[in-house]
């Protein structure tokens, strides 16, 4: 760092260098941290948030959704211009972040975290927060985060309640282990929620977030804490070590399937599963102890190879400017694999299984967050201004239309987003079947052909 | 009630079985003999002196450290700042009496079989009475409901009760061998010309049934420790807490607990002692007398 920058940084972060435990040399670890946000809603934005403030050197954020009123009352990074515009809560969030802190380096991606990018995302992180909505997507940062040796600080909430813990590849077992398979967990849908729940239980991932970049292990709570906000509660209990059965936290072989899925969507390492684990693990764990001589290594483990890295940066930094997540994120994989994006993430069986004789045309329908609103990827891609095209062709009227997405009110009223990368949202549909019919009415391919024709009107 | 409520030996005045000698004089032996819980019950008298006989009574106890509960009146145990009531089955509801006397003060109810003793502990009874073991002068015409209801209360019933109803020394016995770790004479104490040497006799039968169990059985306080039943039962139940309710169960793992629960199919975080138990190792996970268990709802917003 030049002297006037290193000044300047003192100056900024004074009070929390003079907080003992993080003193100058934590707050240069938080210089040199890499931070990836998962979620950027009520969890994920006061985590970037804080995480930005804190000085942490590279944030990367990636969310799925975008910027609606209902949202403004607990996701305090957004405002009524984000809602109006309906940007993109990565996109927003950005903005916001940078205006915060311009010395942070901000990676915004718009894209729905799945199999095949999640190891993209995580890749050259030191530490992974998880803002998230829903347990599927926790349990694929539990594999991931552990499958590289990266700390995990999970948190949730929903009504006034909230928990958080933060999990240390080799030291705890996953969410896998701890939670099982996925199953319907207590929602903001469900529930509702306060932002009280919210802020608390993202002051508490930030504080263990900020004792783990800058070395403070010793400091780290080790428990599963749950908070009440409302009727004042907390509780915590000790985390269990790694489940020596288990594939991801434990040294247990990979079951046939997560094998396949490794095969499959395991990105640009494709070492056998064990090796890469093992590899990343040792190197994850010099880094996180933060110990000088330990560093160097750590970071090569962590990079692999010089080829993989290169995929990496590709795979990662080829769009810095435009938040173009379906470029960033496909990179090496062609447009068939990514159509299959969906169909690998078992927690959705019961839709896909409801779906799949009726939409082998349509993307996987996903669920998302309950709260009514389906999610599918659109094959083949199209451009924004194309969609828009055959959407006004459709009767649709158009209610957003900006560089990220576009949203369309069809003639019943239930709303469609089309997001850049090549994912749509339906939106107050209800019933599975009246999205299936949305989508076949006005995004397969059929509203092609209907709007190559204008005489025949939908 | 700022402690946890206790008792082996509760005592009950009976001013008619002790003819010509002072109620406060018997009480008194009682006292010094060990009787550790009062209940003052007088039918008869006018509630203006029922309050100037507990004022009195009141004073008696509190020198030797032992609660006084009014039978019947609240009023009265308010009046003169007693430690608590005793309900009868057909007195003011428990919801009634509490509201009236507080947080604080002990309420007790007198119950004849197992869905009132249920219906008491749901109430918020700090102890229940479980009786009449043996047919009773001091409750003519009520049929007796044996040690069937004692041993049955011992199985289910997780706040403090004491047995009551013609326990004398010579059956005290039978009606520890049922499961009660808590004893209630009238006639057999205060109608004795010693009561004090036949508060000792009781209180050392009781002590050889309590011995190596816990001593303290908290009542209104939230209950983090659970007794275990006493081996000699060879009940394969054990008492643990769940979510901050004491519960009993014969699941053997946590896995069983759960299923108790219905929480198998479920995103459930369960923690045992303190630390949390990764779901797969739930089946091997044993539960011991006296375990706490946590079940939590795991939490998906964001």
């Amino acid at each position: 760092m030049h002297k006037e920058a290193e000044v300047e940084a003192e100056e900024r972060y004074s009070r929390q260098i003079r907080f003992a435990p993080i003193g100058v040399r934590g707050q240069r670890r938080l210089g040199e941290a890499s931070v990836l946000v998962v979620g950027a809603g009520a969890l994920g934005a006061s985590l970037a948030q804080h995480m930005v403030r804190a000085g942490v050197g590279r944030l990367r954020l990636v969310d799925r959704d975008y910027v609606e009123v209902s949202n403004l009352h607990r996701q305090t990074l957004f405002d009524e211009e984000d809602a109006e515009a309906a940007l993109p809560k990565a996109v927003a969030a950005a903005a916001k972040l940078r205006r915060v802190n311009g010395g942070a380096r901000i990676e915004a991606f718009v894209a729905d975290v799945n199999r095949r990018n999640a190891e993209s995302l995580a890749a050259d992180v030191d530490l992974v927060l998880d803002g998230t909505d829903n347990t599927e997507a926790r349990l694929l940062l539990s594999d991931v985060c552990f499958g590289r040796g990266i700390p995990l600080v999970y948190g949730g909430v929903a009504g006034s309640e909230g928990m958080t813990a933060l999990l240390v590849p080799g030291d705890h077992c996953c969410l896998r282990c701890l939670l099982g398979d996925a199953a319907p967990a207590l929602t903001c849908d469900t529930l509702g929620v306060i932002s009280p729940a919210v802020e608390m239980v993202a002051a508490l991932q930030a504080a263990e977030a900020l004792k783990a970049l800058t070395g403070n292990r010793a400091a780290l709570r080790g428990t599963w804490l749950t908070v009440d906000a409302w009727h004042f509660a907390v509780k915590e209990w000790k985390l269990p070590p790694p489940v020596e059965a288990c594939p991801h936290c434990g040294w247990g072989e990979p079951t046939a399937e997560a094998r396949r899925e490794i095969a499959e969507y395991g990105g640009f390492v494709r070492l056998s599963p064990g090796m890469e684990r093992y590899k990343t693990r040792d190197g994850a764990k010099a880094v996180f102890l933060g110990d000088e001589a330990e560093e160097g290594a750590g970071a090569d483990a962590l990079n692999g190879d010089a080829a993989v890295k290169g995929t990496r940066e590709d795979a990662l930094h080829g769009a810095d400017s435009g938040y173009e997540a379906k470029d960033a994120l496909s990179s090496d994989d062609s447009e068939d694999e990514a159509k299959d994006v969906l169909s690998g993430d078992d927690a959705e069986v019961e839709v896909e299984d409801t779906l799949s004789s009726d939409c082998s045309e349509a993307e996987k329908l996903v669920v998302l967050c309950g709260r009514d609103t389906f999610q599918l990827t659109l094959k083949p891609s199209v451009s924004l201004a194309e969609w828009r095209r055959r959407l006004v062709a459709a009767d649709c009227a158009i209610t957003a239309d900006n560089r990220y997405l576009l949203r369309a009110s069809t003639a019943e009223g239930e709303r469609i987003v089309i997001f850049a990368e090549g994912r749509a949202l339906i939106q107050g549909a209800g019933e599975v079947e009246r999205a299936l019919d949305i989508y076949r009415h006005y995004l397969s391919d059929e509203t092609r052909r209907r709007a190559d024709e204008p005489s025949v009107g939908f | 009630m700022n402690r946890p409520l206790d008792f082996k030996l509760y005592v009950i005045t009976g001013e008619n079985y002790h003819p010509g000698r002072d109620m406060l004089e018997v009480m008194e032996a009682a006292l010094r003999g060990g009787a550790d819980i009062v209940q003052l019950r007088d039918k008869t008298s006018p509630k203006r002196e029922l309050i100037e006989k507990a004022k009195r009574l009141k004073e008696l106890t509190a020198k030797y450290g032992v609660p006084l509960i009014v039978n019947d009146h609240p009023d009265v145990a308010l009046a003169a700042d007693a430690d608590g009531v005793h309900l009868g089955q057909d007195d003011l509801p428990i919801e009634a009496a509490r509201e009236l006397l507080g947080p604080r003060r002990i309420i007790g109810i007198s119950t004849h079989r197992i869905e009132q003793a249920r219906a008491a502990e749901r109430a918020g009874a700090d102890y229940i009475g479980v009786g009449p073991v043996y047919p009773t002068g001091t409750k003519p015409g009520r049929q007796a409901v044996t040690t069937a209801y004692v041993a049955q209360a011992a199985v289910e019933i997780r706040i403090p009760f004491v047995a009551i109803g013609g326990i004398t020394e010579s059956n005290a016995e039978e009606v520890l061998r049922a499961g009660a770790r808590r004893l209630c004479a009238v006639s057999a104490i205060v109608g004795h010309a010693d009561p004090e040497s036949v508060c000792r006799n009781l209180l050392e039968k009781i002590n050889a049934w309590t011995s190596g169990e816990p001593a303290v059985v908290p009542a209104s306080l939230p209950i983090s420790v659970a007794l275990s039943l006493p081996e000699s039962r060879n009940v394969r139940e054990i008492v643990l807490t769940v979510n901050g309710r004491s519960e009993r169960t014969q699941a053997a793992t946590l896995l069983e607990l759960a299923a108790q629960y219905k929480l198998e199919g479920r995103s459930v975080v369960a923690d045992l002692d303190g630390a949390v138990v990764p779901r797969q190792l739930w089946g091997e996970t044993p539960l011991h007398g006296g375990c706490s268990v946590e079940f939590v709802h795991f939490v998906g917003g964001g």
